[in-house]
């Protein structure tokens, strides 16, 4: 009868431990599946955008801009009014709206 | 002579007569012809050589003359003299050595009050001038109206 009892004891102790331990494993699980997802860094521009501009159109900085020397400009501004003067000649010749709109190959503007 | 644009149509002898009212003048490479703001006593054919119209524009910190337009052998420049304020409204330079016929307004109108058909004909050829030099910038100007609204407006 003694030894019953102790097994019948020892049987509902061990039955504790496990109810216990499978809650606690439980418990466990449920915190990390609703624990809030780590905070992912998205990665910034490299440089500025503004508004009223396309989002994937991003803006560079006029300091990031090649700084043409000023002898260059100048050859540059040249170059582009002696295209702009001849394309214009070119549409007098037969003016349409074609001609007076067609592209140039300055680098001023390109 | 017969190919100057302001002397279009007339007499080999009579754009004799009018190109001996003015004087020849050489220009040495790099000199200047007149500059803006001068009054405009005297138009110009170029008989030889180059000229550069250029006019200040600030670039950048600096003040620079950029080329607005350039002239060769046969075209008119300086035609501010002919049309009031008489002041130039650009800056004439010469790349190269130039020749020009300087013809004063004062001798050209007491030329052409005593010879009305030849002053006729030359006032025709610069309202020609003048008018293919303006259609010429408005187009230059509607070119880049256009590249304006493409590249604000698109």
């Amino acid at each position: 009868m003694e030894m019953l009892l102790m097994g019948a004891c020892l049987s509902t102790f061990a039955l504790v431990v496990m109810c216990l331990a499978f809650g606690a494993a439980t418990r466990g699980e449920e915190e990390w599946n609703a624990a809030p997802a780590p905070e992912l860094k998205v990665a910034q521009p490299a440089v500025t955008t503004r508004f009223f501009v396309e989002p994937g159109e991003l803006v560079v900085p006029l300091a990031a801009r090649p700084r043409v020397p000023i002898e260059a400009l100048l050859l540059q501004l040249e170059d582009h009014v002696r295209l702009e003067h001849a394309a214009a000649e070119s549409y007098l010749a037969a003016p349409n709206a074609a001609l007076l709109h067609t592209r140039t190959a300055s680098r001023l503007v390109n | 002579m017969a190919n100057m644009d302001l002397l279009q149509g007339l007499a080999e002898a009579e754009a004799g007569r009018v190109l001996a009212l003015g004087k020849r003048m050489t220009i040495e490479s790099g000199g200047v012809l007149f500059r803006l703001g001068d009054n405009a006593d005297s138009l110009y054919l170029i008989a030889r050589g180059c000229i550069r119209l250029t006019s200040p524009m600030q670039v950048r910190d600096r003040e620079e003359n950029v080329l607005v337009e350039e002239e060769s052998a046969g075209r008119t420049v300086g035609w501010s003299a002919l049309t009031p304020p008489y002041r130039f409204t650009l800056t004439a330079t010469a790349p190269v050595e130039t020749e020009v016929v300087e013809l004063g307004r004062e001798a050209l109108n007491d030329y052409f009050t005593a010879n009305p058909e030849t002053g006729r004909a030359v006032a025709f050829n610069l309202a020609s001038v003048i008018g293919q030099r303006l259609q010429i910038f408005q187009a230059m100007w509607l070119r880049e109206v256009q590249r304006m609204v493409e590249q604000r407006y698109a």
